[in-house]
């Protein structure tokens, strides 16, 4: 969060807003320190029913849409990273992320529509992704869940949990954040199974990142 | 042995047990919103006073039928029914009408709606950002409708 806080002190454009979604059932005693250590100045929203990835259809995070002035979406659904990440050192040092989207960022909102990196209409409807029915009534059963959580009602809570991921099998959403709430975590072997599958399926868990150098 | 990244297991279930609403009372989650209806007609389905429509997901009854905003849809035969002397909206007939997926604990009385898909199609046809309305860390309600003359960047994270 702190790299966001710094790419839009770069923009500092009153005209530009940036909203940061947590996407976490563990509420604002998870996300909430992890906002404040970036000393926030953007709108910083704790959504413990993942409703922000429910309206524009995300399976992951971190993702994103760019919203013109009108209400237009100009991008969608990309691993959104503001620079590159590296985890650990030597063999088990891990990296993610990238160097071009926030140059990208920067320049749509300096040139709006004449930017290289607004979408058409019909490249970003084409990469937004399926929400039919079942993955509708999936949301409905999250937050099912998340309320039989907060009133203390484990059994239901877990049924409603599975309930979810059973008829949204592919939100990574869904399925990392009930392994943060395990031994196990969110980054461990189920998750690394799920990742291998998800691969080996073809499927992407972002829409490819289509600027240069990516 | 070190903690695994991502794991939170304390927050699992870190609340202790408390009633979700009054006895006797009803719960509908929809967009964000929880609404306790302290007046339902029915034991299995969900039948609400037609008052209480515009509260649970923001529709009116009016002579063209049932509206949101300026959009309204026939009033269809089953969607208003008169039991034990009172006027009832069903709910469900309604939710099924639009196609709008439900999933419902009738033994706690509680009733999730999924969005009604008619909103999305916007989103799908011309890429038009769907309303949304969260509230921010302030307690400050935050829709796309503010940020109408600026460009927005909606993006999602995560702790895990």
């Amino acid at each position: 969060m702190p790299v966001w806080q710094r790419v839009y002190e770069e923009i500092n454009d009153p005209n530009f807003v940036l909203v940061c979604v947590a996407q976490d059932t563990g509420g604002e005693a998870v996300a909430g320190p992890i906002f404040d250590a970036a000393n926030p100045t953007y709108v910083q929203v704790v959504d413990e029913d993942h409703l922000i990835s429910s309206v524009f259809n995300f399976v992951n995070v971190p993702s994103a849409a760019w919203i013109d002035e009108e209400g237009k979406i100009v991008r969608i659904d990309e691993g959104t990273y503001s620079r590159k990440h590296k985890f650990g050192e030597g063999e088990q040092a891990i990296s993610f992320g990238n160097d071009v989207y926030s140059p990208a960022l920067k320049d749509w909102v300096a040139k709006g529509a004449d930017s290289v990196y607004v979408q058409s209409a019909s490249t970003v409807t084409g990469n937004i992704r399926e929400h039919g029915f079942d993955q509708m009534k999936a949301d409905a059963a999250f937050r099912l869940a998340n309320l039989f959580r907060a009133h203390g009602d484990k059994d239901k809570a877990e049924q409603y949990w599975e309930l979810a991921r059973s008829l949204n099998p592919d939100s990574i959403n869904f399925i990392r954040q009930n392994l943060t709430l395990t031994e196990e975590g969110s980054g461990g072997e189920t998750f690394m199974k799920l990742m291998g599958e998800y691969v080996s399926q073809g499927k992407h868990y972002y829409r490819p990142l289509d600027i240069d150098g990516a | 042995m070190a903690k695994a990244f991502g794991a939170f297991p304390e927050y699992r279930h870190p609340f202790d047990a408390t009633p979700i609403h009054p006895e006797g009372s009803t719960t509908v989650l929809y967009q964000g919103k929880t609404v306790t209806l302290t007046e339902t007609g029915n034991r299995d389905g969900l039948l609400i006073r037609p008052a209480d429509l515009s509260r649970v997901n923001g529709f009116e009854l009016k002579p063209e039928g049932v509206c949101f905003k300026d959009i309204c849809i026939p009033m269809k035969d089953g969607l208003l029914v008169e039991r034990d002397g009172k006027q009832w909206f069903d709910l469900v007939a309604f939710a099924d009408l639009l196609g709008q997926p439900y999933v419902a604990d009738t033994e706690s009385r509680v009733w999730s709606f999924a969005e009604i898909p008619a909103k999305r199609e916007a989103m799908m046809l011309n890429a038009m950002a769907p309303e949304f309305e969260v509230i921010d860390r302030q307690g400050k309600v935050v829709r796309l409708a503010d940020f109408k003359g600026k460009k927005a960047l909606i993006v999602t994270w995560s702790s895990w």
